[in-house]
């Protein structure tokens, strides 16, 4: 365990090292990031002034609140480019999941931590480049359509431990899915549908307050709500601080029954495992 | 006890064929259809601590697979493969600790850092002490002479840097056991060379014991005490090269270049003759007759100019005996 805890570290280095020497490919991505931002918060202005609404919110919605949870979504979103690794989907299909496994380490922890490192990479440069500016748009008097302030100290830890869970969370997802991807022939196809499953429903295209009532509860138990609902909702605070514990505990659960899925369904795979290529 | 033993290891994998036809493209959409095929049929072989095996053999005969085996990575169907009392696919943490490879066509050092990093994690995977990784890495460093590139991102060596790397790299753990699969595709003269002189200094110096699978025959004539040859996923020889060698080209030849046209006389010793104008070839058995006994009659009856005793084309021999077996 410890030996694994070490490498892990160890490999979560090197690749942010090596993700840190793309710093073009982290300025165009935020630019894409903030552009998509600004749409959508765009679209959220039209639709909370001209839409038939005369409370100023929608399920304890405000726009202000809507508008941050869409730059935040742009944030999260971090986190999952791409669903599955992109370095170790070119193991899979080239077999050089061979050497991988000539490695004295549990493959799953292994692939784990560097899988977790390529996200946390994007997710710190990238990320943190969304924010500033919608933060900037804010601070300049844009303030409708820019990043507005956590509603409260509280919660904004809160949001902070959700974050990481999330960051655990699409970690463990994304093993997951490459667990299912190992020693399978698909081509990319499916995979980019189970990823854009799981991005409209964290609530990364429209916030899930947003959605018909009668799929609030289904949304917000479903495990996608982890990753960008919770952390969300807890910055915004259109939770209850009660409500927002118990959200972060079916995160943790989620985490858990991911983990426990990718780590079966890998240990499955490798029994059978053909590796590709001479 | 052999370090290695395979006994009876059987593995087939599961190939899909187009179909036949016009159509056979969208119809392999709906239908596939499988082709089986024994990669490996029933392989045996012990090798001892410290030996450095040459594993030959055409494209697709089963190497890779052995060596997949051998490693770890593959669960054959039938057999048992037992490498230093342990069973590989059974207990692959543990025996992959103790074993290292070196896979040509492939890389195990990370594309877009410096070498050194690659090697510092290697050391936290292996759980390598630091002040012995130190020790171990200067002195591989110092053989390989290899300390200008420690700095050097991976993507801008040269493929017989890189190749260095790699089996600094596979080393660095001290393992008992080296696998190479083609390490020196690709290289240069001067690149295979070095590499060859390592990997035997090493095997020499550690003990480590070496499998070499490759299709240069300079590799196994410079580097292999014993040579295993597999076809069609069967062993068909093993042994040593010398071994090989006199089953497949039994004769060697002499060539002679004489002052002046000479009909062709009878030497004692030689299995055949031919003359093209003042060219001799004289072919016959080392084993029956020593070649200075030849060189001596051919002295003695024919007006030299030049002799040369030829070294047996290994290659062609390989050529000659893959035909000769069908494979």
């Amino acid at each position: 365990m410890r030996r694994t805890l070490k490498a892990g570290l160890s490999l979560f280095r090197i690749r942010a090292i090596e993700g840190l020497q793309y710093r073009l490919a982290a300025l165009s991505g935020a630019t894409v990031s903030t552009f998509w931002a600004l749409i959508e918060a765009v679209i959220l202005v039209v639709f909370f002034k001209y839409g038939n609404n005369t409370a100023g919110s929608i399920n304890g919605l405000n726009l202000s609140q809507g508008v941050s949870y869409i730059w935040l979504g742009e944030l999260m979103v971090m986190l999952q480019i791409p669903g599955i690794d992109g370095d170790l989907m070119v193991k899979i299909t080239s077999g050089d999941i061979g050497i991988e496994l000539c490695r004295p380490l549990d493959l799953y922890w292994h692939w784990f931590s560097r899988s977790a490192a390529g996200k946390v990479n994007a997710f710190i440069i990238r990320g943190g480049m969304v924010i500033a500016c919608g933060s900037a748009l804010t601070l300049f008097g844009a303030d409708h359509i820019g990043f507005g302030l956590p509603h409260s100290p509280v919660n904004f830890g809160l949001f902070l431990i959700s974050v990481f869970s999330a960051f655990l969370f699409s970690t463990a997802y994304s093993m997951f899915v490459t667990a299912i991807r190992v020693g399978v022939a698909w081509g990319d196809g499916p995979m980019y549908l189970i990823t854009v499953a799981g991005t409209v429903l964290s609530g990364g295209y429209l916030p899930l307050q947003l959605w018909p009532d009668s799929m609030q509860t289904f949304l917000r138990i479903q495990p996608f709500a982890s990753y960008l609902d919770t952390p969300a909702r807890l910055y915004i605070g259109s939770v209850t601080l009660k409500n927002g514990l118990l959200m972060l505990l079916l995160q943790v659960a989620w985490i858990a029954a991911f983990v426990f899925f990718g780590r079966m369904i890998m240990k499955h795979k490798l029994k059978a495992v053909v590796v590709q290529g001479g | 006890m052999a370090q290695i033993s395979l006994n009876e290891i059987s593995k087939t994998f599961k190939v899909e064929e187009r179909l036949e036809g016009k159509l056979g493209i969208i119809r392999g959409a709906l239908v596939r259809k499988t082709k089986e095929i024994k990669a490996l049929d029933s392989i045996s072989f012990e090798i001892n601590e410290g030996e450095l095996v040459g594993y030959i053999g055409p494209n697709g005969a089963g190497k890779s697979t052995t060596v997949k085996v051998m490693s770890g990575i593959l669960t054959p169907e039938s057999g048992r493969c037992e490498i230093m009392g342990r069973t590989p696919w059974k207990d692959r943490l543990n025996h992959v600790s103790q074993i290292g490879v070196v896979f040509g066509q492939r890389s195990q050092l990370w594309w877009d850092v410096p070498v050194n990093d690659s090697f510092d994690l290697l050391k936290d995977i292996y759980d390598i002490p630091a002040n012995r990784h130190k020790e171990r890495l200067n002195q591989l460093v110092d053989t390989m002479n290899i300390g200008t590139l420690l700095k050097t991102p991976v993507r801008q060596l040269s493929l017989g840097q890189r190749m260095c790397c790699e089996v600094v790299a596979a080393l660095l753990h001290n393992p008992k056991i080296l696998f190479l699969d083609e390490p020196t595709i690709g290289l240069d003269a001067v690149s295979k060379l070095a590499l060859r002189e390592f990997l035997k200094n090493e095997n020499k110096q550690n003990g480590v014991t070496m499998i070499l699978t490759t299709h240069d025959m300079d590799d196994i004539e410079a580097l292999c005490d014993r040579v295993m040859v597999i076809g069609h996923g069967k062993l068909l020889f093993n042994g040593k090269l010398d071994g090989l060698k006199r089953q497949f080209s039994p004769l060697r030849c002499i060539h002679a270049i004489t002052e002046n046209p000479i009909g062709e006389t009878s030497i004692f010793g030689a299995v055949k003759i031919d003359v093209i104008d003042r060219e001799w070839t004289v072919w016959f058995d080392p084993v029956k007759t020593p070649a200075h006994k030849i060189v001596a009659e051919m002295a003695e009856k024919l007006p030299l100019v030049d002799i040369t005793i030829v070294e047996r084309d290994i290659d062609e021999m390989i050529a000659a005996m893959y035909r000769e077996m069908d494979l």
